[in-house]
């Protein structure tokens, strides 16, 4: 493997389990701010415990899930300086800001009101509490904007001028409202909610098949889920058609290979263009991630439409086939979201920035046996990280709420069993 | 004051800011084991519950960091993270295990679970305390530039007397600092036991940090630009473990917390204005100074019209969540870390 393979592999293995994480935390966050702003507002001491647990029971597995988001996040933000310096001796008067912008707007809000959230059960007033966790997700999706922003700059550069080989920002404006950003910010979003609803579902749905005691917590939360992922799935394919387009007009190349027409003429085009090379990314996984994500859209679409109104009377919950299928669907909008990103940025090679530097170019001088080492402890960090994350998610998820920890203060029971210990020493 | 030096000022405060908080982080995760607490047959400790719930907040100081030296100095920041490659993914690693472990370390299930996370833990914090020290004893001492401005470290590079001296120094220094910060915010008991430690390795720090002073008296060590801004710094620092260490064998925590912050903060400015105006220095003397580093001049008008409100916001935001975490944590408090 030469130097740029490994490097993108690193890149592609970091990006690729940050947004698996990444997809779920930003589909989870609005709708544990929704239970949270919920059980504030009830007064009925009953009713608020359950939504108060409910809460903590799905807010414990956002939490969990935000770990390795968290961890392959702030990896990401080397990988620029790491491994494509090309890409900041090219691009980084204009593609640094929005990655400057992002962690200074959103991602240290993000986490430092995440950590008060976490520890401020009992603590913090009730109001401030909540007010919490309404900013983390505002700001979740804040940043989901700002790296769009910088992505968006990558597949369709606009407002800047190259000068001396360096591009040079002219027209800020035209680079927040890049269409290639804001679209992908739409359909992206709708789909960390169709995957955060699924998810709330599909866990609610298998309670209610073990026989859970917390019936009415599952039941609101089942409601919520398929509500959320019904709007999100059906607006996800809507706003996903919707790129076509752009893209259409944007990167011809990437067109053509979703159409599986034009793709030789695109690449006479390219070489007219940019002098000689190969220009057509690889198709098939590109053509395969493209149907793969648009059966299971319009699947899931048309599952949670039929959810929706098998909530009436209940029949969704007392129908065990029902219940199953919503438990079946939830890996399911991962691996969409794993495709939409295939889509998006393998259809985007060999460029880094469209039409003007590729990737082969921007890949840092440095060794290729440092990028073979710090390549391989990556790639097995991450993903003994995610099948550990995964497995501890997975854990939680069945316990049930007894078994939340996030917001509980330590049982006083064990204190019991210590005292007789302690007269030994 | 130019608008570069201003953003140079900022992207010093974002780096003092994590060294400060980051830094008691990775010296409590380095000590957590000597400073358990009493309360062994529950997953609960002492150390980890004095950093909990800050933890999240402090990570972020070094992701704006390298957010803003990609914004505002796009030029230093391909040259300097390429450069010293082997180091930053060294950090890195140790980042995301520590930074993974504290967090995931609560849902172990048995004591030998836990007892992995825990080693997780001193590693993921002793690991990017060593190499932070590396890389501030490289840029002290300069980096073997090329003639295109590249540059890439090797082993030999590193293992010399300086650097390597440098990395142990601020590993201590960290250790000391989440010491007297264990000694804040932990129940009398452990908060004694902490400041005992404290003392021990403030002592260490102070006989390890000769070192490097010594190596560059004799010509062996750091080769900075402004020798009376640095020889003040210099002798800051050693006044801040003075203090740090006159504060804690007296019992004034407060005091003794306030003056490690110092001697965390200091090795930052000392890299910044010893070297002012060179961002990056090589051995020869020579360098890349600011004008070379720093972006385009619209795309710093922009950041700076965002950073007049942002900073203050930031600088705010963290500080109700240290105000409203205030105090001595205890066993009644929600744990969750």
């Amino acid at each position: 493997m030469s130097a740029a393979d490994l490097a993108r592999l690193q890149f592609a293995a970091t990006t690729g389990i940050h947004w698996l994480f990444v997809i779920l935390t930003m589909g989870l966050v609005p709708l544990v701010a929704i239970m949270h702003t919920r059980a504030a507002c009830t007064r009925d001491p009953v009713r608020r415990a359950v939504r108060e647990r409910m809460t903590r029971f799905w807010g414990q597995l956002y939490v969990i899930n935000y770990a390795v988001g968290i961890v392959t996040g702030l990896v990401m933000e080397f990988q620029f300086g790491l491994s494509w310096s090309g890409l900041s001796k090219f691009a980084g008067n204009v593609f640094g800001a929005p990655l400057a912008l992002e962690t200074l707007i959103a991602f240290f809000a993000e986490s430092t009101f995440l950590g008060m959230w976490i520890f401020g059960w009992g603590r913090l007033r009730k109001g401030v509490h909540v007010t919490l966790i309404w900013l983390v997700a505002l700001t979740a999706y804040a940043s989901a904007y700002w790296i769009l922003v910088a992505n968006g700059f990558m597949q369709h550069p606009v407002g800047y001028e190259v000068r001396y080989g360096e591009a040079y920002l002219t027209d800020f404006g035209a680079l927040l409202a890049n269409p290639s950003a804001l679209v992908a910010l739409g359909h992206v979003a709708l789909a960390a909610l169709t995957t955060g609803g699924v998810f709330v579902a599909g866990i609610s749905a298998w309670h209610f098949l073990r026989g859970t005691k917390e019936a009415e917590l599952f039941r609101g939360s089942l409601r919520l889920g398929v509500w959320v992922s019904m709007l999100a799935s059906f607006f996800v394919v809507v706003v996903g058609e919707m790129q076509r387009p752009v893209i259409e007009r944007t990167q011809p190349m990437k067109d053509a290979v979703l159409e599986n027409s034009g793709v030789a003429e695109a690449q006479a085009r390219l070489v007219e263009e940019h002098g000689p090379g190969d220009y057509v990314p690889w198709q098939d996984a590109i053509r395969i991630s493209m149907d793969v994500m648009t059966i299971i859209g319009n699947t899931v679409s048309t599952l949670t439409l039929i959810a929706v109104v098998l909530l009436w009377k209940d029949w969704l919950i007392r129908r065990r086939v029902f219940s199953y299928v919503l438990v079946a669907m939830v890996p399911f909008p991962f691996i969409a979201g794993a495709g939409g990103w295939v889509v998006r940025e393998v259809g985007r090679q060999p460029w880094l920035v469209h039409g003007e530097l590729k990737v082969e170019d921007a890949v840092s001088s440095v060794g290729t046996a440092s990028l073979a080492v710090s390549c391989t402890v990556f790639i097995a960090l991450f993903l003994a990280l995610a099948v550990t994350n995964w497995t501890l998610i997975t854990r939680f998820a069945l316990r049930g709420p007894e078994a939340t920890q996030l917001g509980a203060t330590e049982p006083l029971p064990e204190r019991h069993t210590e005292a007789p210990a302690e007269l030994t020493y | 004051m130019s608008l570069e030096t201003l953003w140079l000022a900022l992207l010093g405060l974002l780096l003092a800011g994590y060294f400060v908080l980051g830094g008691y982080d990775y010296g409590a995760q380095m000590l957590h084991p000597f400073l358990g607490g009493r309360t062994k047959r529950t997953s609960r400790n002492a150390a980890l519950d004095a950093i909990a719930p800050f933890f999240l907040g402090n990570e972020v100081w070094l992701v704006a960091f390298t957010g803003v030296l990609f914004g505002a100095f796009p030029h230093l920041e391909g040259s300097l993270l390429s450069g010293l490659y082997p180091l930053v993914v060294a950090i890195l690693v140790g980042l995301v295990l520590g930074n993974a472990a504290i967090q995931l370390r609560g849902r172990a299930d048995s004591a030998l679970g836990r007892r992995w996370w825990d080693a997780l833990i001193v590693f993921g914090g002793a690991l990017p305390a060593v190499c932070w020290g590396l890389v501030l004893g490289l840029l002290l001492h300069g980096v073997p530039r090329r003639a295109d401005g590249s540059f890439h470290i090797g082993v030999g590079d590193v293992l010399t007397p300086f650097v390597l001296a440098c990395g142990l120094t601020t590993a201590l220094l960290f250790t000391t600092h989440g010491a007297a910060f264990v000694t804040l915010r932990s129940t009398p008991e452990v908060a004694l036991k902490a400041r005992h430690l404290g003392v021990a390795l403030l002592r260490a720090a102070g006989a390890v940090g000769c070192l490097p002073l010594l190596l560059t008296l004799f010509g062996a060590g750091a080769a900075l630009t402004n020798r009376a801004t640095s020889a003040v710094l210099a002798a800051l620092l050693a006044a801040a473990l003075g203090c740090a260490w006159w504060s804690l064998t007296r019992g004034h925590h407060v005091r003794a917390f306030a003056a490690t912050c110092c001697a965390t903060v200091l090795p930052v400015v000392l890299v910044g204005a010893g070297h002012y105006p060179y961002v990056l220095v090589d051995a020869a003397g020579g360098g890349m100074t600011i004008g070379h580093a720093v972006t385009d001049g619209v795309t710093l008008k922009i950041l700076t019209a965002f950073g007049v409100v942002l900073i203050p916001v930031i600088l705010a935001y963290q500080s109700w969540s240290w105000w409203a975490f205030r105090g001595r944590t205890g066993d009644r408090h929600p744990s969750y870390f």
